[in-house]
């Protein structure tokens, strides 16, 4: 249409010129015919200057269409556990802050929220890892989709890809269930919505009303499963192997999943295969873990380089080495993991004499690029020692906690008798040996310390903190899907 | 028509050739262009150089019509000559005076749209490195803020109040005919502060800015028009003698407050900060607070800057050329030390007649502006924010002469000295033309027009800095290239038979945007002597690119009968990539009518001492396509790697139905001249109703998804605008004039899918029913003068206050009345200028004292509003109790939205101009000199440091928060202006 405009103004001042002008005028007409051809060279470039195709992305229909397209969605998927948002930093300081290990001291009030119990439904921190798990499911969902119609990609292959789809979707729904509903028999009756398809339009179907606290576990599991059975053992490198995911990762994580669900034996069965697998040792030499990467206590460790830092370093170190210094140990926890000068673990501390305080040195690398460890072998032995003790096998109980303590150099618990107190040095074992991973809070919830133990919790910078509403054991819907969403109900301590 | 003309050589033979020539009465010289024509027939022609024609009458008899705008029509009877001069007196009795227009020029007589001149002697020797800023307070209806006191910074202009929300509303500028990128497109980022692509132009060449408000002005610039358009005209030759100029001024310029001014002292924070603590039965954290030190951050960051500026031209041109060319130097030293703006630019506009009836000619701007910049605003890297946070108990140095450090904020020393952010920007816009006179009033112009801008910025932070602290230096560079090419053709055809005028043209126009960005970062230097990545170990780079194009038919008639009834029609269609695939074009209508009552017998018997008055109206309907970013109408998945592993994850929903935002709108308006055009007042009153308003319609987040941008809300602007323009006194020596405006904008959000707060803390809420830039909070109603401790409203009656419901809007960034007022005296050779700006009714968020008045929850230093804590019950005051509950980390308390109303005197000159016997001994032929302040009063309530500081402009939902900002300077200088 353009171009044909064009064309007739161009045409009129042509056959203008012709008829009306003389000899004189005719090299005149001359200037028109080319002004009129300049007009027409640029006007045929009409319909170009409507097409513009985007350089950066790619449409999302040709997203997942191959082999390629399907592993850059798999690379995708974990780059979302990545974010700042969730594993890179977040998810383990909103359980971290939240418990009596670490404490907000800087600018950033949105973890003194959480810190001080007044968390807002508001709170940015927290409306990021909503958003950033549920990215994560969505990924999923689409390779979910897409993979099984893909031609010319191997069974096997195809089986990889859908497996770690399933497990980095568990990981998301339990994290979510964990966070935003509770934990079955301790707090809460609602888990969260459960999406399973991927979102290509605005209709109906995206606003989903939240599944029960039962029917949200119930799906954890049935994924896992689901990604224990497509899952190969390994991938093609030990790299790959530790930060992608293979059946190991989803037996540890189902280690894990059934104590929140308290089904012990079910622990024991998958954390047995875990311990079994030669691939997982407990690292000798504790720091080792974080000074490298990918040891053999890694069963889930999430890979960062230079090109792809993560966060949570900067988070914890003072300014003066390049950090914002905002969170810190809890004094009193820094106590407590250095009160038995044995332990290497109390050693992984810095002090900031600035504000007089602890800070973790866990995340410890110049550029960021510390890895992030989701499931560690250690966790794996802790997770049987408590099945073990809730099954009433002390001696093995003991036994796994042994395991890690001797790893530390703390000395061994042997002269423990009931499985209430057993319990409760397991308990206390993963509150030191997975500080600042992002576990206490959850640990406290699940296992019904929170109330009791988050009291009177000292701070650096205000009076001391106390969790009173049991109902504050979950984090609120963030505001926005509130908004947003009809069908979702607020948990109650932030309706 | 053409076969008229025809007919007219054929029959030559039997005809009279008349010829002759137009001349001006006032000057002599030759008019060219004017429109000579046979009465009573079509038969006619243009003068061309010098005023010559040539055209053939009948034998005997005939009246020759000449019309030429803004000179009265002359009639002269031919009788038997062949040759005839004729002289065209100036048109006094109207005082045309010629506005341009899109696409045109028209007389504001006739102009029956909402139109706003500002013109070059306004804004003439004013130190501001952005030209949109020279227009505060200049012209009624148009708001503008600067953002902060930063040189070359980004200023906030909004014609009519805003009429987007996600998209921009800053409106659309056209520089001699090309519309021009004016986004900010800095590509490092320092803070809430931009950058201003308009500071590229230098404000000396400018010849006028016309700001067109109204649908019936802007509906030719179609999907593009709605936020406004601002035509800047640069000057141009013409045929006269050539004239040399040269000016050149000189300023210091200073801050009015700095941050020191506005924070306690080292021993009152220690003070305070152990009274916080026993409040909350701790320990005091300070022994001995008497001996604390007091370091005052801001003194050794803060300078007298000095502004200095130099414009050469050269204009002129005879029959054949007109010629203008100019050079410029700005030298901008910031306020903080290191800041700095400099522009060099050159601009070449020529205008050749080569031949009959065609004209050539061509505008260039090339323009190299360097920023040193500062990081500022709100970052907690920044030099004021250092200044604001850090504890007046504190060194400078350490023992061991490293800089002090504290929480996250980087040393305001170190920020100054130890930080290199520079952006050098290279832009050309430059255009084409030629335009022929195909018939009588039949022009046909083409031009090709590009404008490009390079910019180039580097960034190195060395170990001395929190930023490369932790990675041994830390190096950025960028490169970005704004490439937008525009090809117009618009045929005009100018035409009428006595009393029935015609202006019709119809265009096209083309247009394609191409933006490219190259990032490089590195980390892991040597030492500080390596700043450039090459020598980083660690080194990183990405590339992308964006592009955009829009192709449009458009068309206006103006009819006038009699300069008494007038009616404006204007058509515009346009197409554009970023549109969905099923909403390609959109049309934009306006229609206007006018009249002049002035013109009616009956009036002029009943109203003598009325010399103008005229009623106009319009309506129409533009758009706005800048809230649709290049590709948004696709469904799209972008690179998301995991360590090495490449990946992709979703970005954005498709919605193919994507358009843009439609604004229609009313306007009515009256201009009077009273006392033979001494007394002028124009007064108007506008409905802009935006709907299909491009919004990131929340999502819930269970997609995956944040926002998908549909057409979903509406909002609307009411106002009205009078401007006062006023020759109070004119006898003998001394003359006096002055000019006044006012305008109220009232927003309001009337459609919106869902309420959404912005910014960190939701401290902006975006509601229907509420005006845009509406903060939202917890409504401090007072402080319990018993106990000390902070009351809230209760704002859903349920008894208690819940932070986490009772909160509400509590005001909005929006004035209620602003403008300006300028007074222009001249005795003998003395003139005397002083213009004041004021905005009435806008509140400010004061958010230093969210973060200052922290009663001890924070580290960081107090504010001095601290002071006014309660302390002894029956104290009455807004600042509660110091305990951690009452500044607890939830609270968003209302107290720090203050009432951000100020008249500033922005403006005061006193000049001297030669005598003239004087100065042409020595070949000059005129020669000013001035003095002049800027920013030099300011009366206001509010307690920050500016009342018109944005500290978040990189947000634009958000407005009116001072966060940790620059104040604008105070400016003294002096100058002069010379010419040959």
């Amino acid at each position: 249409m353009q171009t044909y405009i064009n064309r007739a103004l161009a045409g009129k001042s042509l056959s203008g010129s012709k008829r009306t002008f003389t000899s004189r005028t005719n090299h005149l007409s001359k200037y028109m015919v080319y002004l009129g051809l300049a007009g027409l060279l640029i006007s045929g470039s009409a319909c170009d200057v409507l097409e513009h195709e985007p350089q950066a992305e790619v449409s999302e229909d040709m997203a997942i269409s191959n082999l390629k397209g399907a592993q850059a969605a798999l690379a995708g998927m974990y780059d979302q556990l990545q974010s700042g948002e969730y594993y890179g930093r977040n998810f383990q300081i909103m359980s971290d802050v939240s418990s009596d290990q670490a404490q907000s001291i800087g600018s950033w009030d949105f973890y003194r929220e959480m810190d001080t119990y007044l968390l807002d439904k508001g709170n940015i921190e927290n409306g990021n890892l909503w958003t950033r798990a549920y990215r994560a499911v969505n990924i999923a969902n689409n390779i979910l989709d897409q993979v099984p119609k893909l031609t010319e990609v191997t069974e096997d292959q195809k089986n990889s890809i859908l497996g770690q789809a399933y497990f980095v979707r568990a990981l998301a729904y339990f994290d979510l269930t964990r966070m935003y509903g509770g934990v079955p028999g301790v707090v809460g009756t609602l888990g969260v919505p459960i999406v399973t398809t991927p979102s290509r339009k605005v209709d109906a179907s995206i606003f989903p009303s939240r599944a029960t606290l039962q029917a949200s576990y119930d799906h954890v599991e049935s994924d896992l499963l689901k990604s224990l059975e497509l899952l190969p053992e390994a991938h093609a490198s030990d790299v790959l192997t530790r930060s992608q995911a293979v059946k190991s990762t989803s037996r540890a994580l189902l280690s894990r999943f059934y104590l929140y669900v308290n089904k012990p034996e079910r622990v024991i069965e998958f954390a047995n295969q875990v311990i079994a697998n030669p691939r997982y040792m407990l690292v000798s030499n504790f720091p080792n873990i974080y000074a490298s990467k990918f040891t053999s206590e890694s069963v889930f460790e999430l890979n960062f380089n230079n090109a792809d830092p993560s966060g949570i370093r900067t988070w914890y170190f003072p300014s003066t080495l390049g950090g914002r210094g905002d969170i810190a140990a809890h004094t009193g926890f820094y106590e407590k993991a250095t009160a038995d000068p044995k332990d290497i673990r109390g050693t992984m501390f810095g002090y900031n004499p600035g504000p007089k305080v602890y800070y973790p040195t866990k995340y410890q690398k110049a550029g960021n690029i510390d890895n992030i460890h989701i499931i560690r072998i250690a966790e794996v032995y802790l997770n049987r020692a408590e099945a073990r003790a809730k099954t009433g096998d002390i001696p093995g109980a003991l036994s796994d906690l042994n395991m890690v303590r001797s790893r530390a150099g703390a000395t061994p618990i042997t002269n423990l008798s009931g499985s209430q107190a057993v319990l409760e040095a397991i308990w206390n074992e993963r509150n030191l040996e997975l500080a600042f991973e992002g576990h206490s809070f959850f640990d406290l919830v699940r296992t019904g310390q929170a109330l009791k133990s988050l009291v009177a919790v000292s701070r650096t910078n205000g009076p001391p903190v106390t969790l009173q509403d049991r109902n504050r054991q979950v984090f609120p819907i963030p505001t926005f899907d509130i908004d947003a969403n009809p069908n979702l109900v607020q948990n109650e301590a932030y309706k | 028509m053409l076969f008229c003309c025809a007919l007219a050589l054929h029959a030559a033979a039997q005809n009279r050739t008349i010829t002759g020539k137009v001349i001006s009465q006032e000057d002599g010289s030759g008019l060219i262009g004017v429109s000579v024509i046979l009465k009573g027939t079509t038969t006619g022609v243009s003068s061309g150089p010098n005023g010559a024609f040539q055209l053939n009458a009948p034998p005997q008899g005939g009246t020759l019509v000449f019309r030429y705008i803004g000179f009265q029509t002359l009639e002269l009877e031919i009788g038997n000559k062949t040759v005839i001069e004729a002289t065209l007196a100036p048109d006094q009795k109207q005082l045309k005076e010629i506005v341009i227009t899109g696409y045109g020029e028209q007389d504001r007589k006739t102009l029956t749209s909402a139109q706003t001149s500002v013109s070059s002697k306004d804004i003439e020797n004013i130190p501001t490195a952005s030209s949109e800023q020279l227009l505060q307070g200049r012209a009624a209806g148009v708001q503008v803020n600067a953002n902060s006191g930063t040189p070359g910074g980004g200023i906030f202009v909004r014609v009519r109040g805003t009429s987007s929300i996600n998209g921009s509303s800053d409106p659309l500028y056209v520089v001699d005919g090309i519309p021009i990128q004016s986004n900010d497109i800095s590509g490092i980022g320092v803070g809430g502060g931009t950058t201003s692509p308009i500071a590229d132009i230098n404000p000396a060449d400018i010849e006028s800015m016309e700001i067109l408000k109204d649908a019936s002005a802007t509906a030719i610039y179609g999907a593009r028009a709605a936020n406004g358009v601002v035509l800047i005209t640069t000057k141009r030759g013409g045929n006269r003698k050539a004239k040399i100029s040269f000016g050149s001024y000189v300023g210091l310029q200073n801050a009015p407050i700095t941050p020191n001014d506005l924070v306690v002292d080292g021993p009152t924070y220690e003070r305070l900060m152990n009274e916080a603590r026993a409040n909350n039965g701790q320990q005091p954290k300070f022994a001995n607070p008497d001996g604390a030190l007091n370091t005052n951050w801001s003194d050794p960051i803060f300078r007298t800057g000095i502004v200095q500026n130099y414009d050469l031209s050269v204009s002129g041109g005879n029959e054949k050329v007109h010629y203008m060319v100019s050079a410029n130097h700005f030298d901008q030293e910031g306020i903080l030390k290191t800041s700095n703006f400099l522009r060099n630019n050159g601009r070449v506009n020529l205008d050749f007649y080569p031949v009959d009836k065609l004209k050539v000619g061509t505008s260039v701007l090339f323009s190299r502006n360097t920023r040193q910049r500062l990081r500022n605003d709100d970052n907690i890297s920044g030099v004021v924010p250092g200044a604001f946070a850090i504890p007046t108990n504190l060194p400078f140095y350490q023992p061991d002469g490293s800089y002090t450090k504290f929480s996250i904020f980087e040393n305001p020393l170190a920020a100054v000295n130890e930080t290199d952010i520079s952006m050098e920007t290279s832009r050309f816009l430059g255009s084409i033309y030629g335009e022929y006179e195909i018939l009588q009033g039949l022009r046909l112009r083409s031009s090709f027009s590009l404008d490009y801008s390079g910019v180039q910025e580097d960034l190195y932070d060395n170990t001395l800095l929190n930023n490369g602290a932790g990675r041994n230096g830390f190096g950025q560079s960028v490169v970005t290239k704004d490439d937008n090419w525009i090809q117009e053709n618009v045929l005009s055809y100018q035409f009428g038979q006595q009393d029935h005028a015609f202006n019709v043209l119809v265009g096209t126009t083309l247009q394609e945007s191409i933006f490219d960005r190259t990032i490089a970062t590195g980390e892991q230097f040597p030492s500080n002597e390596f700043r450039k990545i090459i020598s980083a170990a660690v080194q990183r780079a990405s590339s992308e690119s964006t592009s955009w194009g829009i192709a449009s038919l458009f068309s206006r008639v103006n009819y006038d009968y009699k300069n008494k009834y007038i009616a404006t029609v204007n058509v515009r269609r346009d197409a554009s990539s970023r549109f969905g695939r099923d909403n390609r074009w959109g049309t934009f209508p306006s229609v206007a009518l006018g009249w002049v009552l002035t013109e009616e017998a009956f009036f002029k018997d009943a109203a003598p001492f009325v010399s103008n008055f005229k009623i106009r109206g319009s309506y129409g309907i533009t758009g706005n396509q800048s809230g649709i970013t290049n590709f948004q109408s696709l469904g799209l998945w972008q690179g998301a790697a995991y360590a090495d592993l490449p990946g992709i994850s979703p970005v954005q929903l498709a919605n193919p139905n994507l358009k843009w935002e439609t604004t229609a709108q009313t306007n009515l308006g009256i201009d009077m001249g009273f006392l033979q055009g001494k007394l002028n007042v124009t007064a108007d009153y506008y409905i802009k109703k935006t709907s299909d308003l491009l919004l990131a319609v929340p999502l819930p987040r269970t997609t995956g998804f944040n926002t998908i941008v549909q057409n979903y809300g509406a909002l609307e602007n009411k106002g009205f605008e009078l401007a006062i323009d006023a020759q109070v006194l004119n006898k003998g020596d001394f003359s006096w004039n002055t000019n006044f405006n006012i305008a109220r904008n009232v927003n309001k959000i009337t459609k919106l899918a869902a309420p959404f707060n912005v910014y960190n803390r939701d401290i902006f809420r975006y509601q229907e029913g509420f005006p845009l830039y509406s903060f939202y909070f917890h409504e401090q109603i007072g402080v319990n003068k018993e106990t000390g401790n902070i009351m809230f409203a209760d704002v859903n009656g349920d008894g208690v206050f819940d932070p986490n419901v009772d909160r509400k809007i509590v005001g909005d960034a929006n004035p209620d009345f602003f403008g300006g007022f300028t007074n222009t005296a001249k005795y003998k050779a003395f003139d005397l200028m002083f213009f004041f700006q004021y905005s009435y009714g806008n509140d400010q968020l004061n958010w230093n004292r969210f973060f200052g008045e922290h009663g001890g929850t924070r580290d960081f230093n107090f504010m001095n509003s601290q002071l006014d804590r309660w302390q002894n019950p029956g104290d009455d005051t807004m600042v509660p109790r110091m305990t951690a509950a009452n500044y607890a980390g939830n609270l968003r308390p209302s107290r720090f939205l203050e009432d951000g109303s100020y008249l500033r005197l922005k403006n005061i000159s006193l000049g001297y101009t030669l005598p003239s016997e004087a100065i042409s001994k020595i070949g000059l032929s005129s020669a000013r000199i001035y003095v002049s302040g800027q920013n030099v009063l300011t009366f206001t309530n509010y307690t920050g440091a500016d009342p018109e500081l944005t500290g978040t402009a990189s947000n634009r939902l958000t407005q009116g928060i001072e966060f940790y900002s620059l104040p604008q300077p105070k400016v003294f200088m002096g100058g002069f202006n010379i010419s040959f």
